[in-house]
């Protein structure tokens, strides 16, 4: 057990590394952060200063090195806007967004999976096929159509909630819904998929013939082995609470994670980019963790237990 | 009095039929095979008269159990007689259990539904039940899951599963196909020592003749959703009647006789979409005449015993002839 | 009779996933199986799941080299996979296997399927590949109108009969059928090994055909090797083997042959488990299950031993008469 996590740990941190390294290089190909961030009519011994400052001018591969060194003893460097530190903007930022992704997030469960599970059981029927129909038409419009449609219908047609801002509850309905909206289609898809795919299986037919009455069919014996592909799905989800608002939040002016990435990698701010890179890496690999974790807890059959014959 | 008593059941998918009228008697105890081929209905009987077929099938006709109407029962009722009259096991043992839940919390379902019995008092009962079908070492083993047990062992812990609701009848459907050949005769040992001691009925459904003969006092022969032939096992062996009985007896290489080239019935089972007007069995029969092209043939007494739905039936001393020609030949 | 294949000494080891714990283990599918298969006969395989009869025959067929000994086919070793000697030798030897459908482009005529292999051997071309085509579904009982069919619209038995056309398009000298008629419904097998029994004869085939229907086996082939836990315990002729069997596990196999019209009286019913190749008993694999094991069995492995016409791996010689009775 033990061999399994290291080799888990392992691994996501390779992960991790291979994430850092990636967006180090991009970011360092893709243009001055100098010139950018001084802007195009700075005189030239400013734009030598700044670099200086910050190192641009060593060859790559020691700012690689001393990049590493840094993070490894958990400095993820300041920001060449403000001098703040990365990890403190970044930090800030967490928490509006996760006021946004975590209430969607509980929608996407509490509606989208219900509704897979009905239209499951219900077959064929109206409700199914309303079912099915709802959740095409979430998955299948991407959401700064969906949010701009809500806002004309809800802000400036209705006039019932704000089209934008952080000043109360208010303020976060739209962008909820807007986030929610298409992973309740996809996860009503997919529970209704993995549903009728249980449904179909023989130890369903033993459980019937067993004289277990349906509604305790469905409860013990369909539900459990549904889950297992379900929290695949729902895996993904919890892996992007951070980094799954870019949008929305830009959508619906929401000072979240999602702002800072736009703003840091338009003013090309190396060191807030890359510990937002870090950070969303971070919590991809963990929420992977747990899924595995996840797969381990619901299916003994994932549990490799040397069979005792 | 025949204790579950089958009349004309009728079953169509999409309007397809698959099944054209089944009559069927079991008497309390005995000991009846099921004999077909794939597709010949022996299962969806089984499965329609326990109401278990998916929704869009369309089931008519009568299955009494002890008087009582089956067909067309609510499903609480149906609920009430599954597992505890009538139990059910199944072709692939390994995926006819829950993977993700402990055998033994299977089997104990069956005992809380129908016997009332929790806790220890059912965990007590579940070993026995576990020791009375062989699985080696139940204390042990009754806390593991299903991938932790061989085929062989998943069928033992079924068997167990079904009589856990002591019921009156086993329908056991093709119980042993899907396991290894010494498993297989275990599995037979173990359902015939079981109705020995129970005297519990048993339909053993099987495409396998020498199986069924094994466990099996009388087996109906089915073919392409009609029951061509009943009998008790020895004269349908000995002295098959309907063509199609003794074209599958021949099919059937014999372990004893030499290198002889086998006996198929030629052609294909007929789609059910597209049945044949008159015999189902006449495209494929060797004995088939222009009354059998228009019309079908019902189940008729015959004087030597059994029921034959054939317009010629084989004669006895026809079939011992013919066997005699087959060993000179 | 020359000798076609000769396989010597062969052991095969597949490594298992790492587990959970880390760990991985080996298993040995087959564990030093010496055999030879003659020019122009069929050899019977016979075992139960885990016996290692697929794992040989695909070595049989060069698609798996062994991790120990060697395969030795007309003489010369058996060449790696993938090399150019090896694609050479693939139109020599051919596998039909258990699942039709599976085996089957679902998107293409039969007649397509039936023409592929010619094609990519460059056997024939335009009339020539059309005509030999027809000649084929001729030869295994398929209907010219049946040319333009998908295999979804043909039965179990038809589609079999065409998995056994494409084998035969590039005249093979040597076939290796894996269950070939397992799936197939009673009636309908018998007209699948007649046909296979036609083919050898007319075409001087040689054979291996695994099985664990003993009954087919015992109809269709001239030599059958019986095997437990990737060896083999025995091999007779066929019909000595199941008149006469020597090793207390082929007698129970032959014993357990359900016979129509017959009861359970009489038969020896094997106790214990099927065997578990990750988990193999000290000295003969199948002490555990054998009644006439004792601690000598459970010590030392037995060889193959000539008695009677027979080969037999047993310790203690055991007679047919002893378990009749």
């Amino acid at each position: 057990m033990f061999r399994f996590i290291l080799a888990k740990l392992v691994r996501a941190f390779l992960t991790i590394l291979l994430v850092v390294t990636f967006a180090f290089i991009v970011l360092r190909m893709s243009g001055d952060p100098a010139q950018i961030m001084l802007g195009p009519d700075a005189p030239q011994d400013a734009v030598d200063a700044f670099r200086a400052r910050w190192g641009l001018d060593d060859p790559l591969w020691q700012q690689y090195l001393a990049y590493l060194q840094q993070i490894l003893s958990f400095d993820f460097g300041v920001s060449m806007r403000d001098q703040s530190p990365a990890i403190k903007l970044v930090l800030e930022r967490i928490p509006a967004t996760l006021a946004l992704t975590i209430p969607a997030l509980i929608l996407k469960l509490c509606i989208g999976i219900p509704a897979g599970v009905y239209a499951a059981l219900h077959r064929q029927s109206v409700a199914d096929r309303g079912v099915i129909m709802a959740s095409i038409f979430g998955f299948t419009i991407p959401s700064f159509v969906l949010g701009l449609v809500l806002v004309l219908i809800f802000a400036v047609t209705l006039d019932w909630l704000p089209s934008g801002g952080q000043d109360s509850w208010r303020h976060a309905i739209l962008p909820i819904a807007t986030l929610s909206i298409g992973g309740i289609g996809i996860l009503a898809r997919f529970s209704r998929s993995a549903m009728i795919e249980v449904l179909g299986q023989p130890y369903i037919r033993t459980a019937m013939a067993k004289g277990l009455p349906w509604r305790d069919v469905v409860w013990r014996h369909a539900l459990p082995n549904a889950a297992v592909p379900i929290v695949t799905l729902v895996g993904f989800m919890v892996g992007s609470l951070i980094a799954g608002a870019v949008v929305v939040e830009s959508i619906f002016s929401w000072p979240g994670v999602g702002r800072l990435i736009v703003v840091s990698v338009a003013n090309r701010d190396l060191a807030v980019v890359q510990c937002l890179l870090l950070v969303i890496a971070a919590s991809m690999v963990m929420a992977n963790l747990l899924v595995d974790f996840a797969y381990g807890l619901l299916d003994p059959r994932l549990r490799a237990k040397p069979a005792a014959h | 009095m025949a204790f579950v008593s089958i009349r004309d059941l009728r079953v169509a998918f999409d309007g397809v039929r698959v099944l054209h009228g089944i009559d069927l008697d079991i008497g309390k105890g005995e000991a009846i095979g099921l004999v077909g081929e794939s597709g010949c209905g022996k299962s969806v009987t089984w499965l329609a008269a326990l109401g278990l077929l998916p929704g869009k099938a369309r089931v008519e006709g009568s299955v009494t159990l002890d008087g009582q109407q089956l067909i067309g029962a609510p499903r609480s009722q149906l609920e009430q007689i599954r597992g505890a009259r009538i139990a059910m096991i199944f072709q692939d043992p390994s995926s006819s259990l829950n993977p993700v839940q402990r055998v033994g919390r299977q089997i104990g379902e069956s005992l809380r539904l129908h016997r009332g019995l929790r806790g220890a008092q059912a965990r007590t009962e579940v070993l026995r039940l576990m020791d009375m079908v062989g699985i080696p070492d139940a204390k042990r083993r009754i806390d593991l899951y299903p991938h932790e047990f061989s085929g062989g062992q998943c069928q033992r812990i079924m068997i167990a599963m079904a009589l856990a609701g002591q019921p009156d009848l086993l329908i056991a459907d093709e119980p042993t196909t899907a396991l290894d050949a010494t498993i297989q005769a275990q599995i037979l040992e173990l359902l015939s020592g079981i109705r020995r001691e129970t005297g519990m009925a048993l339909v053993f459904i099987s495409h396998d003749l020498g199986a069924v003969s094994a466990v099996c006092d009388r087996a109906a022969v089915m073919y392409a959703g009609r029951i061509v032939e009943t009998n008790d096992i020895r004269s349908l062996f000995a002295a098959p009647a309907h063509p199609y009985t003794q074209g599958l007896l021949r099919a059937i290489p014999d372990i004893d006789a030499s290198r002889a080239r086998l006996v198929p019935i030629e052609g294909t089972v007929p789609d059910p979409a597209a049945l044949p007007t008159g015999c189902a069995f006449a495209p494929r029969c060797p004995r088939n005449s222009q009354l059998c092209q228009n019309y079908a043939p019902d189940l008729k007494p015959q004087s030597a015993g059994g029921v034959v739905s054939c317009f010629y039936p084989v004669e006895a001393d026809q079939t011992a002839m013919s066997q005699r020609q087959e060993v000179w030949a | 009779m020359s000798i076609l294949l000769d396989v010597r000494n062969v052991v095969q080891t597949y490594t298992t996933a790492r587990t959970m714990f880390g760990r991985t283990s080996e298993i040995r599918a087959v564990d030093g199986i010496d055999l030879t298969v003659r020019e122009g006969e069929i050899l019977g395989i016979v075992g139960e799941s885990g016996s290692g009869k697929s794992t040989l025959g695909r070595m049989l067929l060069g698609l798996e080299t062994p991790s120990r000994g060697e395969v030795i086919y007309r003489g010369n070793p058996m060449p790696p996979p993938h090399s150019v000697e090896w694609r050479a030798l693939r139109a020599h030897m051919q596998l039909i296997f258990q699942d039709p459908l599976a085996a089957l482009d679902r998107r293409m005529t039969i007649a397509r399927q039936i023409a592929e292999p010619l094609e990519i051997h460059g056997l024939a071309k335009g009339d020539a590949l059309r005509n030999r085509v027809a000649e084929l579904m001729a030869k295994v009982g398929l209907r010219k109108d049946q040319a333009n069919r998908y295999p979804h619209e043909l039965s179990g038995g038809q589609r079999q009969r065409v998995v056994i056309a494409r084998a035969l398009a590039s005249a093979p000298r040597f076939l290796v059928c894996d269950e070939p008629v397992s799936a197939l419904d009673v009636s309908i097998q018998a007209q699948v090994v007649n046909l296979l029994r036609d083919l050898q004869e007319r075409e001087r085939l040689t054979m291996v055909f695994i099985s664990h229907d003993l009954k087919v086996v015992r109809n269709i082939c001239d030599r059958v090797a019986v095997m437990y836990l990737g060896r083999v315990v025995e091999e007779a002729p066929s019909d000595q083997i199941f008149s006469d069997p020597r090793h207390p596990y082929t007698q129970a196999l032959v014993s357990s042959i359900p016979r129509p019209g017959q009861g359970l009286s009489g038969r020896i019913v094997l106790s214990g488990e099927p065997p578990n190749p990750a988990n193999r008993p000290t000295g003969c694999a199948f002490h555990p299950r054998c009644r006439f094991a004792d601690a000598q069995c459970a010590a030392t492995q037995p060889e193959l031993q000539r008695h009677d016409g027979h080969l037999a791996a047993c310790l203690k010689f055991v007679r047919a008469r002893q378990f009749a009775a």
